[in-house]
C-alpha cells in the first residue's frame, strides 16, 4: 500500500528518438492492425524480439470534438459525446450532462439519477465485456469473445428498449431523462442481473486459472502505484496497481453514496491484476443494478421541469402557450448558463472521465474540454513496453482498455 | 409584477457540497489558497471559487513552481495531474491571449483545484513533465492544439494532427471551423467548394 505521508517521486519518462543502431529494428505496428482496438500505430524498436524503445502515434481518428463542441449549443452536443468512446456511449452522455448541470447549478430528480446510475453501471458492464473479448482474442482465447458479445447483446437490448438505439444512445438529457421508462424495463435489468453472474464464472472458467492465460498475463506490464500516479493514471490502471482512486467512492456524483459496494484494488500491477480488477468491477455494478431496482422510487418525475435551463414538457408545449414559447426559445436559441467554468469527472468504464466547460453567458460553450481516460492511460504503453517481448505489446495494448474514437476526440 | 414562474432549482446554495468532499466555498479558506499565497506572494494573482471549485490564478513562471509546492506539501499532497489544457480567451479580454489550466488532484485529501496562468502569443510556460510524467501528453496537445510552448518538454511535435500539418492551431479562436483549405488527395480531384462558415459567436 503506498505511503502518502510522503511525496509521490518523480517517474522521469524517457524519451528515445528512433535512430535505430546496427543491431536494433524499427517495426511498424498498426493503424490498420487487429489488435491495436482501432486505428493505433505503434512504432517499435526492437532488438531480437525485445522492444527497446516504443512511440504510439495517434491521431487518426481525430474528429476535432472539442472544436465542435465549441460551435454546438450545450443540448446539441450531447449525440457527440455517444461518438467519443463509442462502447461507452451512456457515460460519455452522463459525463456531459453532468457537467452542464453542475454548471447551471440543477440537479435531476432523483428518479432520474437512480435510472442514470442503473444504466452507467450497464454501460460499465457492456464496456467491458468489450475489453474482456478482445483482449483475450488478442492473446489467443478466441473463444472468450463468442461468450463476451453474446452477453453484451442483452444490455444492448435494454438500451434498445429504453432509447431506441444500441449503440450511439444519446439516451440522458440536460435536467434527466424526458422519455417515460418502458413498464417492463425494471424486469429485463433484473432478468439481467439474475442471469450474468453465472455468465461471470463462465469467463472466470475459461480464463482466471487457465495456465497460458497466466503465463501471458501474470508479471506482464507492472506499473508501480508511484508511477501509476505520477503518469496520472486513472481507472482500472490505477486500481490495478493498488491505488484505491474511484470517483464513485471519492467525490460520490448522483446517489453513489447511497448504495454499497467496494472498490477492487490490485497488488502487483500487471495484466493479470487489472484483469481481475475488472472482472470484480463487473460484480461490483451489478450490485449496484440491484440496489438501484429496490431504491428507485416507482413513480416520479424524470426530468427536472422547474427550471429555466430545461426543455419544457411535451405534453404543456402543446397545450399552453407560455411553455410553447419557452420549448421554442430553448430549441431556436438554446440557453445560457451562467458565465464561470466548471470540471466535473465520473467513473468511466476505462477512468475518469471529466468535462471541462467554460461558459461566457452564452447558449454555446466557450471552450469544452474531454479529459478523456484513455488518452492519459495510453501514456503508459512506452513504460510498460520498455524491455517487454515484442509478443506482449498486444497484451499491454489491450489491458490499458483504449477505444480511439476516445482517445483521439 | 409577479413572481416568475421558472426560477433555477437552485441558486444560493449549490447542491454538490452534499457529499461533503467538496471542500468549503469560500475560497480564501481553502488551505491551498492560504499556502500559496504564502509561499508565493508575488506570483499570486487572483482566487476564484465558482460551484465550488477553487481556481488560482499564477504568474506564469511560476506555474511550475507552484504546481510542484503543492505536490510535495504535507498539508495539501495534490499529487495527481489531471488535465493541461488552455483556453483561447481571444474574445473575453485583451491580453494575455491563452490561459493554461491544470487540473490537480489529491488522492489522500480526495480535493481538486485548478491553476491557471495568462500567457501570450510568443510566450512561454515552463513544462510540468519534470514533476509529472503524465503531463508530457498533454502539454504535447496543448502545444498541438494552440500553438503554446512549454519551455523544457522534453519532446514537443504535434501529438494529434499530422507531423505536417502547416495549418496553424486549429482550437485558436481564429481558426474557422472547418478549416482554411480542402485536403485533395493526389490523385483525386478538387472536392466541390463547400459553403464555409466561419465561426459565429453571439456576442458576449
Amino acid at each position: 500500500m503506498i505511503d502518502f505521508s510522503q511525496p509521490t517521486p518523480v517517474i522521469l519518462s524517457e524519451v528515445r528518438l528512433i535512430t535505430p543502431t546496427r543491431r536494433e529494428l524499427v517495426l511498424n505496428m498498426g493503424p490498420q492492425h487487429p489488435s491495436t482496438h482501432g486505428v493505433l500505430r505503434v512504432r517499435l524498436t526492437l532488438e531480437g524480439e525485445t522492444v527497446i524503445a516504443c512511440d504510439p502515434v495517434i491521431g487518426y481518428l481525430h474528429r476535432g470534438v472539442e472544436k465542435l463542441g465549441e460551435s454546438h449549443r450545450y443540448a446539441q452536443f450531447v449525440p457527440w459525446t455517444d461518438r467519443t468512446d463509442y462502447v461507452a456511449a451512456p457515460s460519455n452522455n452522463l459525463g456531459y450532462v453532468l457537467a452542464v448541470e453542475k454548471l447551471c447549478g440543477i440537479q435531476a430528480p432523483e428518479r432520474a439519477q437512480y435510472w442514470r446510475m442503473i444504466m452507467a453501471e450497464l454501460t460499465r458492464i457492456a464496456s467491458h465485456l468489450v475489453w474482456l473479448g478482445t483482449h483475450a482474442l488478442d492473446i489467443g482465447a478466441l473463444s472468450v469473445s463468442l461468450y463476451t458479445f453474446r452477453d453484451r447483446e442483452l444490455i444492448l437490448d435494454i438500451f434498445e428498449k429504453f432509447c431506441g438505439a444500441r449503440l450511439t444512445t444519446n439516451m440522458m438529457e440536460i435536467g434527466g431523462f424526458s422519455r417515460e421508462i418502458p413498464p417492463d424495463l425494471p424486469e429485463m435489468v433484473r432478468e439481467f442481473c439474475r442471469y450474468f453472474p453465472k455468465a461471470i464464472r463462465q469467463y472466470e472458467d475459461l480464463l482466471t486459472e487457465n495456465p497460458i492465460w497466466l503465463a501471458r498475463t501474470k508479471g506482464v506490464g507492472v506499473i508501480e502505484p508511484e508511477v501509476a500516479i505520477n503518469y496520472g493514471l486513472t481507472g482500472a490502471c490505477l486500481r490495478g496497481s493498488g491505488v484505491n482512486y474511484d470517483v464513485r467512492k471519492a467525490m460520490p456524483y448522483l446517489l453513489y453514496d447511497r448504495v454499497e459496494f467496494e472498490v477492487p484494488l490490485g497488488t502487483h500491477g500487471d495484466v493479470y491484476d487489472r484483469y481481475l480488477v475488472r472482472m470484480e468491477e463487473m460484480r461490483q455494478s451489478i450490485r449496484i443494478i440491484e440496489q438501484c431496482l429496490e431504491q428507485v422510487p416507482t413513480d416520479g418525475p424524470l426530468m427536472a421541469y422547474e427550471s429555466p435551463y430545461v426543455i419544457p414538457p411535451h405534453k404543456n408545449v402543446m397545450t399552453t402557450a407560455e411553455d410553447m414559447q419557452r420549448h421554442f426559445i430553448w430549441v431556436i436559441k438554446g440557453f445560457s448558463p451562467p458565465k464561470g467554468e466548471v470540471y466535473h469527472a465520473v467513473e468511466h468504464s476505462k477512468g475518469e472521465l471529466g468535462y471541462y466547460i467554460v461558459s461566457d453567458g452564452s447558449p454555446i460553450p466557450y471552450r469544452l474540454r474531454i479529459r478523456s481516460p484513455d488518452f492519459v492511460n495510453l501514456q503508459s504503453l512506452p513504460y510498460m513496453a520498455q524491455g517487454a517481448m515484442l509478443a506482449d505489446i498486444v497484451a499491454l495494448i489491450g489491458t490499458i482498455d483504449i477505444v480511439l474514437g476516445s482517445v483521439d476526440r | 409584477m409577479s413572481e416568475p414562474r421558472y426560477r433555477a432549482a437552485v441558486s444560493d446554495t449549490s447542491p454538490w457540497d452534499t457529499t461533503g468532499y467538496w471542500g468549503p466555498t469560500d475560497a480564501e479558506q481553502h488551505p491551498a489558497v492560504r499556502l500559496v499565497r504564502e509561499r508565493f506572494p508575488a506570483a499570486f494573482q487572483e482566487v476564484v471559487a465558482f460551484r465550488d471549485e477553487v481556481t488560482i490564478r499564477v504568474a506564469r513562471q511560476a506555474l511550475r513552481d507552484v504546481v510542484d509546492f503543492l505536490r510535495t506539501h504535507p498539508e495539501l499532497r495534490y499529487n495527481h495531474l489531471t488535465d493541461i489544457t488552455a483556453v483561447d480567451m481571444l474574445y473575453l479580454r485583451e491580453r494575455p491571449r491563452f490561459d493554461v489550466v491544470v487540473q490537480l488532484y489529491s488522492i489522500p485529501r480526495r480535493q481538486r483545484l485548478r491553476i491557471k496562468c495568462g500567457v501570450d502569443d510568443g510566450e512561454t510556460v515552463p513544462s510540468l513533465v519534470p514533476i509529472f510524467a503524465g503531463a508530457n501528453w498533454l502539454e504535447r496537445e496543448c502545444f498541438d492544439m494552440f500553438g503554446i510552448v512549454f519551455e523544457g518538454h522534453p519532446d514537443l511535435r504535434r501529438i494529434l494532427l499530422p507531423e505536417d500539418w502547416d495549418e496553424g492551431h486549429p482550437l485558436r479562436k481564429d481558426y474557422p471551423l472547418r478549416g482554411y483549405r480542402d485536403y485533395v488527395q493526389p490523385g483525386f480531384e478538387a472536392p466541390a467548394p463547400r459553403i464555409r462558415g466561419t465561426l459565429r459567436r453571439p456576442g458576449p
